[in-house]
């Protein structure tokens, strides 16, 4: 199946996707889909974000896709924005989302105020504690930030939280999902408004060398800035692609989020994917130092993805990513996410393997302003 | 000022080292064949070269009018007049012009969009009986690092390593300046002390951790930013050789406020360009912040000869021009000479300087640039302030209607739209500078902020 088909029409990426949902939900997702397949881009939001290369000595030569820059800080605004206008399109005033950071709870905050809609964000009670100026940041944008004691108050939490309000209101309210997560057509929505990274890179590296990369590389913990930087690019063969998960205190700690490496295939919000459970198919509460990736989950098109052998899936702990996270600062004066400094650190792996001048693009999926405090405990500076 | 007029103000013998005034009309040359392209760069015209006659006369000078100057110690003129050389053989090199093309392109992330602020517009109509003007952001927080200051700090950086010197010392007050100049030298390895105040470190902690990730050594002084200054211009003094003291203030001895300003002035020219393109036209009025001037300086200066351009910089009013708490220069100073410079500044009957405030830490600076001093003297710039009650309200303003960030220094600018939008006509375009976004500054909104909100 080439990836102009995927998903098919039931939201699979071949055995996974799908649309897992209670029945009131369906006329909702049905409609999400009609109105998404109708839609054109917004011209303001949408600017070139740069790619940016460091020649190295020997080696292949490695740029950055500088997701970075966007407005708010980080790539989930590029489907934000997309979302609220489907949102109004469809003529529902109301927004809700999840947030687990809080990155893409401001995001969606930010473009609610933008296009005068409500918007309700629910977090889980522990995230809040750790992101108190994200939450407040929230609300100064007009967003009433709602907290969730369920379960291990986090993400996942949350996320349940979100799919209940959004049954209980489907009339009036939009769910912005925040990755290529949850029940189709949302894997499928969120890649195509992140798509644009990709269809950026590609022009890009043909002004720059005159040709395609080599190698992509990009974080994964729900996979949209991943999928945002592949899709364009999955039908060309000689592009190799790499995502890279949190494997948080070390594979063997039983304390990570490296779904696609240590997981096995369930139902999560809506979809199949690979998940992290237990024997008895209860979700295992995943560990990461960068809260973005610390999802038990991952996009169904990514499970795809890996059981097709098309992108592999490798990861990198807590400690190699604040390594990576000093390193890109000191060498470039760009502070990274967390969240993208486990792809940066996977490069200390890739780069010997790699023929002398081949060209590696590293998604810059977010700034990492939010994570100094975080770092600062860490690596003694 | 389209890219296709220029002409390219060199022949093959006289590239980078002269400092010589061409006449533009004996030499055109196709830059194609002259320069080499590294692997990065696709070869551009840059469209930087070109200075016309009428520019001279405010590019190049030490003064305007009695502002500016040198008012240095006799071992500082040797090193500045230097300085001031390599500035202009830069600016006529077309391999630095290109690179640093690059570098505003793919590290900064330039050019910045001119966004057209719906609801903030409609938001002004609203109070003004459905009429008023149409509102653009100049979205220089969208830069890499959150401010203008990256313009000037990586151009700067840029000449110190051309110049040969390998460590920089800076100054900074809100800490802007002071990540700016971290990442720059991070970025041209180039080491990086800066100076910072110690009542500045406390009220921006945030831009302290960056600038110590970035890899900069950060050295705190007793009191505030322009305490810093003095404590850095002191140890440049020490090192004259192999250190650069990068300023990120258009003040200070010539050419500092020149270089400054001139790095700055894309904005202006991306502006005059993006204004064309959206709506045929030239802005009608331009909005800006000033605590010493750059951020204002890199919008109007492209625009200071059309005279059909307002001209408008915001000062901090802190808690009222007569309580004696602001950093209102234009309004309360007179002139004099301060940190090296001519113009006007907060100061006693004694000439001792009073110590300015603001909730915008980056206004807090009891001078102001000469340039923009001499502006006012001539009538071409006008001059107003807002208090810091206003400013918080503008923050919280734009957060609720357009979904942005702005820091509160340019809250100032943004305030100021409250008395200014009525007394415009339908329609006329208001371009205000965003100089930088208000991240490092939702802690302190928070404090001022009572709790039920």
């Amino acid at each position: 199946m080439s990836s102009a088909q995927r998903p098919d029409s039931f939201g699979r990426f071949g055995k996974f996707g799908g649309k897992y949902v209670p029945e009131t939900l369906m006329h909702a997702l049905e409609e999400l889909e009609n109105a998404f397949n109708s839609l054109a881009a917004d011209e303001d939001f949408q600017r070139e974000s740069s790619l940016f290369c460091e020649a190295d000595g020997e080696g292949p030569l490695i740029y950055l896709k500088r997701e970075d820059l966007n407005h708010t800080g980080a790539h989930k605004i590029n489907n934000a924005v997309a979302q609220a206008l489907l949102a109004k399109r469809l003529g529902k005033k109301r927004i809700i989302a999840e947030t687990g950071a809080g990155q893409h709870g401001v995001a969606t905050a930010t473009v609610c105020a933008r296009f005068g809609l409500e918007c309700v964000i629910y977090m889980g009670a522990q995230d809040m504690e750790r992101q108190a100026l994200n939450v407040f940041r929230m609300r100064l944008l007009g967003a009433e930030v709602r907290v969730v004691h369920s379960g291990t108050a986090t993400l996942k939490d949350a996320t349940s939280e979100a799919i209940r309000d959004w049954v209980t209101n489907v009339e009036t309210t939009h769910y912005i999902l925040g990755s290529v997560a949850g029940p189709h057509p949302y894997p499928m929505m969120v890649r195509e408004f992140h798509a644009v990274i990709g269809k950026e890179t590609r022009k890009q590296a043909l002004e720059k060398w005159g040709g395609k990369p080599d190698v992509l590389v990009a974080c994964v913990g729900g996979g949209s800035n991943a999928m945002g930087l592949f899709h364009e690019f999955v039908d060309d063969k000689d592009v190799r692609l790499i995502g890279v998960e949190a494997a948080g205190f070390g594979l063997d700690s039983g304390k990570h989020a490296a779904t696609l490496t240590k997981g096995e295939v369930g139902v999560l919000h809506g979809a199949m994917s690979y998940l992290l459970q237990d024997e008895d198919g209860q979700i295992v509460e995943p560990h990461s130092i960068s809260a973005g990736l610390d999802y038990p989950g991952v996009g169904p098109e990514h499970s795809f993805l890996k059981d097709l052998g098309r992108a592999e899936y490798h990861s990198i702990t807590d400690e190699e990513a604040l390594e990576a996270f000093k390193r890109l600062s000191r060498l470039e004066g760009i502070i990274p996410a967390l969240e993208t400094s486990h792809a940066l650190a996977y490069l200390e792996k890739l780069c010997p393997s790699l023929p002398n001048g081949s060209k590696v693009v590293l998604n810059c999926s977010g700034r990492g302003d939010k994570d100094v405090q975080t770092a600062i405990k860490y690596l003694k500076v | 000022m389209a890219c296709c007029n220029v002409e390219t103000i060199f022949g093959l013998g006289n590239i980078g080292r002269k400092l010589q005034v061409f006449p533009s009309h004996n030499y055109k040359a196709s830059v194609i064949s002259c320069v080499a392209v590294g692997p990065s760069q696709t070869p551009q015209v840059p469209w930087k070269l070109v200075f016309h006659e009428k520019e001279r006369s405010l590019l190049s000078n030490e003064k305007y009018g009695i502002y500016g100057g040198k008012f240095v110690p006799e071992t500082l003129i040797s090193p500045l007049t230097k300085l001031d050389y390599e500035f202009n053989s830069a600016l006529r090199d077309p391999l630095f012009q290109m690179e640093l093309e690059v570098t505003l392109r793919d590290y900064v992330g330039r050019e910045t969009p001119l966004y057209f602020a719906q609801r903030l517009t409609d938001y002004y109509k609203s109070i003004n009986r459905g009429t008023g003007p149409d509102i653009y952001l100049k979205r220089e927080d969208l830069n890499h690092g959150g401010a203008h200051k990256i313009n000037n700090a990586i151009a700067q950086a840029m000449l110190a390593k051309r110049m040969g010197c390998k460590s920089v010392m800076a100054a900074t007050g809100a800490g802007q300046h002071g990540v700016a100049t971290a990442a720059a030298c991070a970025k041209l390895s180039l080491e990086c002390t800066i100076f910072m105040g110690s009542l500045d470190m406390e009220r921006q902690p945030s831009n302290v951790l960056l600038m110590k990730h970035l890899g900069a050594k950060v050295k705190s002084v007793n009191g505030n930013f322009k305490d810093a200054v003095s404590e850095g211009i002191r140890n440049w003094v020490n090192d004259l050789e192999t250190s650069y003291f990068l300023a990120g203030a258009a003040v200070g001895p010539h050419p500092c406020p020149t270089m400054v300003r001139e790095f700055q002035s894309i904005i202006g020219k991306e502006t005059r360009k993006q204004a064309m393109e959206k709506w045929g036209g030239k802005p009608d009025v331009l909005v800006a912040c000033v605590g010493s001037g750059s951020n204002a300086l890199g919008l109007f200066h492209e625009f200071i000869l059309d005279q059909d351009v307002r001209l408008i910089g915001v000062e901090a009013g802190g808690t009222g021009l007569d309580s004696g708490k602001h950093s209102a220069t234009m309004a309360r100073g007179e002139v004099g000479v301060y940190h090296g410079a001519m113009s006007y500044l907060l100061q006693d009957e004694e000439g001792q300087i009073i110590g300015p405030h603001s909730i915008g830490v980056g206004l807090e600076y009891p001078g102001v640039s000469p340039e923009l001093s001499y502006l006012k003297d001539i009538g071409r710039a006008e001059f107003s302030s807002v208090t810091d009650e206003q400013a918080l309200e503008a923050y919280k303003r734009l957060c609720r209607l357009e979904g942005i960030f702005p820091a509160l220094e340019s809250s100032h600018a943004l305030a100021f739209l409250g008395k200014l939008c009525s007394t415009l006509k339908d329609g006329e375009k208001v371009v205000v500078n965003l100089s930088g976004r208000g991240d490092k500054d939702a802690a302190a909104v928070f404090n001022h902020t009572p709790k039920h909100e």
